[in-house]
């Protein structure tokens, strides 16, 4: 480089050079714009397969009955068995997630020296990058019999340990996240609480905690998402026959094994259906209810976290 | 203050400061921390015991390895930790760097085995170096002809591309496949290190020595090779991937000459791990009975659980890699460029911008599952591609990572300081030149950081393959995109459904703990890379 001699025109700006420069800066929007076509493929393709399903399944049985069985490619399709089978899992996730979470994230953010968190952080990215069917093994293979071995009636596949390896699943994401939150709290607010006579616990909870309340709220509702849309745990461990929920025994439910609506899908491609069919249809409407779900969870995640935020200089 | 009484007292006014109620609530958050990570890690340990079965082996051989392999390398970490933590970064490094690139290696080899054949390869060399000939020559000739030469660097290459592979591959005489290996790769490779090396000491006999040394050494397998039971094509596979990137570091840990002592430890573990094989064959201990062994790595899927293997997926997975390599990054590291580098702030443009990166952040969110139906939808049934082949698989986990692979390389180009920019432009470089030039080179170690993590998050993405159908068997490994393919956890979520103990205990813990193996190699790599970063600013 030294070498080459240096009269070159700097203020030099020829035609060719203009055109050139457009051409990428247009190439890279195209990049960009790519990732707004996949968002518009996944409603069309999926509303379009969704409209010939309700063609051939009327949208008053998908969305009241209670009774989802696939024959061959026929069946009834209720989606209530599914989605209770989803909810159970969200909600018994979120139990064991969320105060996990947040008190991983309250231990990384106030207490934790910088070695410990040098440790604990890359520990928890670890677990947050170990693939999911992973999981569905360790809870089908290793879980599910330490659970009968303490004692509790569960069968082979079932709903109660899949639910538990979903929480273990979304737990850096409520930690990591949360954490961002309280990191972000500004230390002058810590140093008044300690200045007022407060303990480290009083300022954690007292201050802490509330000044971030907004992002928490965001991390619980994105790892809810996450667990919503959670395929292969749920495939693996809870197995694949729809249960509707059982009011009277509402605890039963866990011991036995449900279809949440992911692995319906799962269900429907990997069966023997003819294309075109119901069954297979039926992936396509499930898909969309989950998209449509997820992507609202997300917005209001992002609504929240921005609309609630504290505002700090 | 005195007139505010609505904020309470002041704390602890009650006089009764409670050490117990801090201690217990940070042990409880301590221990919340823990639960996660130690519940996971004892299943992980309880897979690792399934897969290798260490107890299975004589105590004899516990004992022999115990001694020459544990303790010493237990001292040396406990050396480390203690006294010299630069030796132990540097012990960190020397020991995962010949994993990792051993590794990278075995996944060359799979390439060339199955995917391009080195033919292909070197046909493909010959074209791109034509292609850059004519490139640098057209730009000697026509210095300022800024379209016309535009042009020229993307017409010449494809044009290259499309017609001299074949003219070559047809061509009556080909050399044989170690010489054709050595054109195409070692020479390139050779080419790259000398001028990495010239440029990091801007010194061309440094560089000249270095290219030079990579060259003869790899050359040198052409006789040598056979002496020590490898193939020439193996030898110089091992020189180019796995002894250039090693010399190069222990190089340059030498030359630095901080933390020389942690060289010793990968020294260490080869020894032991030799001096442990010689005694035991020795005294006739038996090894374990391990589920993941050399068999399982090579072989094909079988029903019975002693025979079955691991190959075709391992090949499957690393060519959805490729077609993931080729498709997503690109495209992502384009679009955080332009978000980063071009969008406008303001204006109905800059709305659309904002938009943009709203949708990206919530893409991020969308469920696997529905980006295998979407792959189904737009590859398959619009795109005509056929259903479980390579091609589609990486097409599909592409479109999955792409958020990923956005959000991470705009955190690091955003990372480059303004100041750098601002010079570029100063001097009088164009947009383009300063993204080219100062901030994608800047941002690169950022850049690959994010990429490898996004690449570990599509090795195990298994959903969206049985979507597009992936077959649950493959027993010969794919030989062509176009072909069908099973990935690593697609043949792990078919073994599950086995009721077999043996395959529930055994051939599925060995197909976990691969797929584990590599991912942490892979996690360590980036997360290595980054450390190195962050301490250089």
């Amino acid at each position: 480089m030294s070498e080459r001699s240096i009269d070159v025109d700097l203020t030099r700006s020829s035609s060719g050079q203009v055109v050139k420069e457009r051409i990428y800066k247009w190439l890279l929007f195209a990049c960009a714009a790519l990732t707004v076509f996949v968002t518009v493929a996944i409603i069309y393709t999926l509303a379009r397969d969704a409209i010939t399903f309700f063609d051939l399944v009327p949208a008053a049985e998908f969305f009241t009955e209670t009774e989802w069985f696939v024959r061959g490619d026929g069946g009834n399709f209720g989606v209530w068995p599914l989605v209770s089978a989803t909810l159970i899992i969200t909600v018994v996730s979120a139990m064991v997630a969320v105060p996990t979470g947040v008190a991983a994230a309250v231990y990384l953010s106030e207490y934790a020296t910088d070695r410990m968190r040098s440790v604990l952080k890359p520990a928890l990215e670890i677990l947050a990058g170990i693939p999911t069917v992973v999981y569905g093994y360790l809870a089908l293979v290793y879980l599910t019999p330490a659970l009968q071995a303490i004692g509790i009636p569960v069968g082979t596949f079932n709903l109660l340990s899949a639910s538990i390896m979903v929480g273990i699943m979304i737990i850096p994401m409520v930690s990591s996240l949360s954490e961002d939150a309280m990191s972000s709290v500004p230390d002058s607010l810590r140093q008044a609480g300690y200045g007022m006579g407060a303990t480290k616990y009083e300022v954690s909870t007292g201050i802490v905690i509330p000044a971030a309340i907004s992002g928490i709220f965001s991390s619980f509702i994105l790892a809810l998402s996450r667990a919503i849309g959670e395929t292969m745990i749920v495939v693996m461990a809870a197995g694949l026959r729809p249960r509707m929920f059982n009011f009277s025994n509402p605890l039963n439910n866990l011991l036995s094994s449900g279809q949440p609506m992911t692995a319906g899908m799962v269900n429907a491609v990997t069966s023997d259906a003819t294309g075109g069919s119901a069954t297979y249809l039926s992936m396509f409407a499930l898909g969309l209810t989950l998209f449509v779900i997820t992507f609202a969870m997300n917005l209001a995640s992002d609504f929240v976290a921005a609309r609630y935020q504290e505002e700090y200089q | 203050m005195a007139t505010d009484q609505r904020t309470g007292d002041w704390y602890g006014t009650d006089e009764a400061v409670s050490r117990l109620r801090g201690q217990a609530f940070k042990s409880l958050c301590l221990g919340a921390t823990l639960l996660a990570l130690v519940s996971v890690f004892v299943l992980l340990l309880y897979v690792a015991n399934d897969a290798f079965r260490p107890l299975s082996a004589d105590i004899g051989w516990l004992l022999t390895f115990a001694a020459s392999l544990l303790l010493p390398t237990l001292g040396a970490t406990g050396y480390y930790y203690t006294r010299d933590a630069r030796a132990g970064e540097t012990a960190a490094i020397a020991l995962g760097l010949p994993v990792v690139s051993l590794l990278l290696t075995g996944g060359v080899f799979i390439t060339l085995e199955h995917i391009v054949t080195v033919y292909q390869w070197a046909s493909i060399v010959v074209a791109l170096a034509i292609a850059a000939a004519v490139v640098f020559a057209h730009g000697r000739v026509r210095t300022s002809a800024d379209l016309e030469r535009f042009i020229v660097l993307v017409a010449v290459p494809i044009a290259a591309l499309v017609l001299i592979p074949d003219l070559i591959l047809s061509l009556p005489m080909l050399p044989t496949e170690a010489l054709a290996l050595l054109g195409s790769v070692v020479v390139p490779v050779a080419v790259v290190v000398g001028w990495f090396v010239r440029r990091q000491r801007e010194n061309d006999r440094d560089g000249a020595i270095a290219a030079g040394l990579t060259l003869v050494v790899a050359a040198a397998g052409l006789g040598l090779a056979p002496v020590v039971g490898l193939s020439p094509f193996v030898w110089m596979l091992l020189v180019v991937v796995t002894a250039v990137p090693v010399g190069l570091y222990v190089e340059s840990v030498v030359r630095r000459g901080a933390g020389t002592a942690g060289l010793a430890f990968p020294v260490l573990v080869a020894g032991g791990v030799i001096v442990g094989v010689v005694v035991t064959e020795a005294l006739g201990f038996a090894g374990p009975n391990s589920w993941l062994d050399w068999g399982f790595l090579t072989d094909p899927p079988s029903r019975t659980p002693e025979d079955a293997g691991f190959y075709p997926p391992l090949v499957g997975s690393v060519m959805m890699l490729l077609v993931i390599v080729v498709s997503a990054f690109p495209v992502g590291v384009g679009a955080a460029v332009y978000l980063e580098e071009y969008a406008p702030d303001r204006g109905w443009w800059g709305r659309l911008v904002d938009l943009i990166e709203v949708n990206i952040g919530n893409l991020a969110g969308v469920p696997s599952v529905v980006y295998g139906v979407l792959g189904l939808a737009l590859f398959i049934r619009q795109g005509g591609l056929g259903s479980g082949t390579a091609l589609v698989g990486g097409f599909t986990v592409s479109l999955l990572i792409l958020p990923i692979v956005i959000i991470s390389s705009q955190e690091a180009i955003s990372a480059v300081p303004d100041s750098m920019r601002e010079a570029s432009y100063g001097m009088g470089a164009t947009r383009w030149q300063t993204v080219r030039n100062v901030v994608l080179p800047e941002a690169l170690p950022g850049i690959m950081t994010g990429n490898i993590l996004a690449m570990g998050r599509a090795i195990g993405e298994t959903a969206p393959l049985l979507i597009i159908g992936a077959p649950a068997v493959v027993r010969i490994a794919p030989d062509s995109f176009t072909s069908k393919f099973s990935a690593m956890p697609r043949q792990i979520y078919t073994w599950s459904s086995e009721i077999d103990a043996a395959f529930q205990h055994g051939v599925l813990a060995a197909g976990v703990m691969t797929l584990l193996v590599v991912l942490l190699l892979m996690n360590g790599a980036a997360i290595i890379i980054r450390n190195k970063y962050q301490r250089r600013d």
